[in-house]
This record gives structure tokens, C-alpha cells and sequence, in this order.
């Protein structure tokens, strides 16, 4: 007996000890607002971005790509989501309309990206509610990255805006106007696609910018459609009666997606698929 | 870099008390049966207990959602039942602010099991942990929100926790009190990992939602 414990403290409490050292960083939280992640699960926007990079739209193939929103805690449905988005041929990428996490943690976002990554095609975000709550700002800029980005691919520009106006108190800063403007105005692309969380007829979205955000992509003649997330249910239609069409996805949980393939100026049809 | 020398120290702490104790000389390995002076090896000493308004221990440790550290003091009773208070702290660099945490912890060790020695091992700590944290970015103002609008709270956290403690005996207080150096680990968790774990048992593993602590726990 006595020889075991000499044998445990000295030979195997060292090792223990420097296991935990070297792996145990991750167990060891400092608070649920903890948002150190190994490099691999951070800056995803930029690691997803330079996977798209990789393989680019190659002449004379339709830009199409999946959308969906909201996974926030539904992590079986996500890992359902990924094998069925993986046999839809031809796509380029996954868009998600925000709220990865439901409290506004990084480990929440980790969890959705262990699922996301299996995708055989990149994802991007857009920054949700949720995933501004407490320090979850914080949290989203270290694992995915800016809470408003752009991208150009297939000959479209598709803009990144954070529409989450009551988790600023309604401060005038969100949506960024002068960045949505200064996005909208780019006319070396055939095409513009925005998305967002919060959708501007929502009560949610700051009162003072749904008519200034509505009225300048009214004023976009390379605006194809404004995507959001927010309602957990699916629908499209002209809000504003302005021309300007709105998709709202479908939320993880919903267990639908919508497989949207764009051409020409404005052309683009819409498959909804249930999985 | 701060924080490796923290954890090193912490690790550091017990194994310089556990070879203080293995190179202790004069008893033969097979001397299991032969006891050490009272004092040394009987946790609490009965006769002098403390009143129950006077921290028993201090406690230092890192992790577990409670600070990247956290110290504060601690009561005991029986030397079962185990009571701490810790204020932790995290930089804003690990968490996007300075947050500042209120906790409590609660702990449960039914068995004190003698090692050799100065050594006791508590095999099972089993207990829980409320705790408050202050200096969030996002922290609900007044209107901000409908009531309701976010079912949970931002900053208040309970969990379980399940570990164990080792302790080395130091030499008695003048009042005759047993005293020692412990080190613990603990695993956690806390409510919405739980409430996450609980409607995913597919997506999520129970590892997902662990959380570790280290800690010491010295006796005043």
C-alpha cells in the first residue's frame, strides 16, 4: 500500500500534472465569457474566406449557395443540417444569418463550428443577438471575426451588416450606415447580396435606421435580395413594397434551408429543402 | 506566460509538500501500521474548534468559471462540509472586459483517507457553486429589454462540482489546531452547458461541457 502511493505521487502525479499543464487549458475557464480558443477555432470568417478563395467560380458555372440561420442551441439539428447540405451538388458555401450561439459564448460558437466544419463547403456568418449578449461581441470577433465584413465572389459582393440594434440600446451604431453605404456604392461588381440578422421591419432593429438602411438598398440597382434570420421561420416577399425582395431562413431547429442560385443582373431561383 | 507560472505554481505547491514527506528518513516502507503524532494526522482537533464565524482556511484557484484566479476564505465543519467564498478576477484580454466574480462554493468530502505520513487524501469533494459576475459588456439596462426577452441570466451562474483534495499536515497552530496544505482539482459545469448538454445528448458529449479547477486550500 504504502509502496503505491509512493510509486502514484512520485512517477505518476508528474506526468498528470503536466497533462493537465499542456491540455488542460481548455477545461481550465476562467469564466463562461472565456474566449481563448486554440488558432484552429479562431479568425473563422478569414479561414473560411480563404478556403473560398481556393476554389473560385469557374466560368460559366451558376453562383449557388446554401442559407440558414439561428443554430443557436440546436446541436443535433446542426449535425443533420451538414449531411444533408453535403449532398446538395454544385453549391459554393453556407451563409448563416446569425445567432451561432444562444448565450453568447465562445464555447457555444466552437460547438456549432465542430459541426460546420464537416461541411465540404465553407460558411460565413453574419453576427445575431445572441451572439452579442454579455461579452458575446467580444466572443464573436475572436472566433469568427468583424461584425461587418464583405466578400466578392462570382462577380457579386456580398455585405456583412450587424442589424442587431438592441444590444446597443438603439445608439444610431447598428446598422453602420456609413459602412452599408460605402459597400452598396462598390460598382465594380455585377451583383450585391446583404445580409443581416435583425431585419429592418422588426421591432428589434434600431427605429431610427430601418427607413435610411430600407431607403439605400432601394437605391442599390446591383442589390439582388436582403437576407435575415432573427424570426426561425422562412418567408420572402417585397416588405417594403419598394422592390427590394427580403429572405428570412429558416432556423436549424425548423430543420429546413433554402438552396438559392443567382445569375444574370437580379435573376435567382429559390429551393427549399427539409432535412 | 502569467498564467503558465500561476498553474506551475499551484502543481508546483503540493508535489514540494508530497517529496518534503517521501524524503522524510527513518520509516521503513512496510511501517504502515505505525501512527505519526496526533496532531499531525488528525484533521481537526475537537476539543479547540473554531467558532463558526472564523474562516477556517484560505483558498487560491484558477479555473472552473470562478477567475483565472480566485482566492477568498473558507468554513468548515467536521471537516466534511466545506464553505468558500472567492473573488476571482479575469483580464480583459481573455474575455473582451475586466470581470470581476462573486462566488460561493459548497463542498461535500464524506471520506478522509490517510496516505502515509503527513498525507490524507479526501477522495470525494461533491458539491455545487453559485457565482456572479460583474463587468460584462452587454448587462441589460433598464428597458433594454422586455422582461422575458432572454430567459437566462448573463452574470448569474450555479453549477455542479465533483473532485478531490490531497492534503499535507503542517505543524499545529499554538492553540493546538491541526493544520494543512491542500490541493484540489474539480471538475464543473454550469447551468446553460447543462441546459445545452441536456437537449443535444447527440451533438454534445458530456466532455464538451466540463470545466477543471485548481486550487490550494490552506488552514489558518
Amino acid at each position: 500500500m504504502r509502496s503505491f502511493f509512493r510509486t502514484f505521487s512520485g512517477r505518476s502525479l508528474l506526468p498528470v500534472a503536466a497533462a493537465l499543464l499542456l491540455s488542460g487549458c481548455d477545461l481550465l475557464e476562467f469564466s463562461p465569457n472565456d474566449h481563448r480558443a486554440p488558432d484552429s477555432e479562431r479568425d473563422l470568417t478569414a479561414k473560411n474566406l480563404a478556403l473560398l478563395a481556393q476554389r473560385p467560380l469557374p466560368a460559366g458555372d451558376t453562383l449557388r449557395f446554401v442559407f440558414t440561420g439561428d443554430s443557436q442551441r440546436f446541436y443535433d439539428d446542426a449535425e443533420d443540417l451538414v449531411r444533408s447540405v453535403n449532398q446538395q451538388p454544385g453549391i459554393q458555401f453556407m451563409l448563416v444569418a446569425g445567432d451561432i450561439s444562444d448565450f453568447g459564448f465562445a464555447r457555444e460558437m466552437r460547438w456549432i463550428n465542430h459541426d460546420l466544419r464537416k461541411l465540404k463547403v465553407p460558411y460565413l456568418t453574419v453576427v445575431g443577438n445572441h451572439d452579442l449578449v454579455g461579452n458575446g461581441r467580444k466572443a464573436y470577433e475572436a472566433i469568427f471575426g468583424p461584425r461587418n465584413y464583405s466578400f466578392v465572389y462570382g462577380d457579386t459582393k456580398f455585405i456583412f451588416v450587424d442589424t442587431n440594434g438592441r444590444e446597443y440600446n438603439f445608439d444610431g451604431t447598428a446598422p453602420d450606415m456609413t459602412f452599408v453605404k460605402r459597400e452598396l456604392a462598390d460598382n465594380s461588381v455585377r451583383r450585391h447580396v446583404i445580409i443581416s440578422h435583425v431585419p429592418p421591419q422588426d421591432e428589434d432593429f434600431d427605429p431610427a435606421l430601418s427607413e435610411p438602411y430600407a431607403a439605400a438598398l432601394r437605391e442599390d440597382p446591383r442589390l439582388v435580395f436582403e437576407l435575415n434570420g432573427h424570426r426561425h421561420a422562412f418567408s420572402i416577399g417585397e416588405v417594403f413594397g419598394d422592390g427590394v425582395t427580403y429572405i428570412n431562413s429558416s432556423s436549424f431547429e425548423s430543420r429546413q434551408y433554402v438552396v438559392l442560385t443567382v445569375w444574370g443582373d437580379k435573376q435567382f431561383c429559390l429551393k427549399q429543402v427539409t432535412f | 506566460m502569467l498564467y503558465r507560472l500561476i498553474l506551475a505554481a499551484l502543481v508546483a505547491a503540493p508535489l514540494a509538500a508530497s517529496a518534503t514527506a517521501l524524503s522524510l528518513p527513518g520509516t521503513p516502507p512496510d511501517s504502515v501500521a505505525v501512527p505519526g503524532p496526533p496532531a499531525a494526522t488528525r484533521p481537526v482537533s475537537a476539543s479547540n474548534p473554531l467558532p463558526w464565524y472564523r474562516p477556517s482556511h484560505v483558498v487560491l484557484q484558477t479555473g472552473g468559471g470562478l477567475g483565472m484566479i480566485a482566492g477568498g476564505a473558507g468554513f468548515s465543519l467536521k471537516d466534511r462540509l466545506d464553505l468558500d467564498i472567492l473573488i476571482g478576477y479575469v483580464p480583459e484580454k481573455y474575455a473582451g472586459s475586466a470581470l470581476s466574480l462573486v462566488s460561493a462554493k459548497l463542498l461535500y468530502s464524506p471520506w478522509t483517507l490517510p496516505l502515509r505520513d503527513k498525507l490524507t487524501l479526501k477522495p470525494l469533494s461533491v458539491g455545487g457553486y453559485f457565482s456572479y459576475t460583474h463587468g460584462t459588456i452587454n448587462d441589460e439596462e433598464p428597458d433594454q429589454y422586455q422582461p422575458g426577452y432572454y430567459w437566462f441570466s448573463t452574470d448569474t451562474r450555479v453549477g455542479p462540482l465533483l473532485g478531490s483534495r490531497l492534503s499535507y499536515a503542517l505543524p499545529a497552530t499554538a492553540s493546538g489546531r491541526s493544520r494543512s496544505l491542500s490541493a484540489y482539482y474539480e471538475f464543473g459545469t454550469n447551468d446553460l452547458y447543462i441546459v445545452s448538454y441536456v437537449q443535444n445528448r447527440r451533438g454534445l458529449s458530456p466532455a464538451d461541457i466540463l470545466t477543471l479547477s485548481l486550487g490550494l486550500k490552506l488552514d489558518i
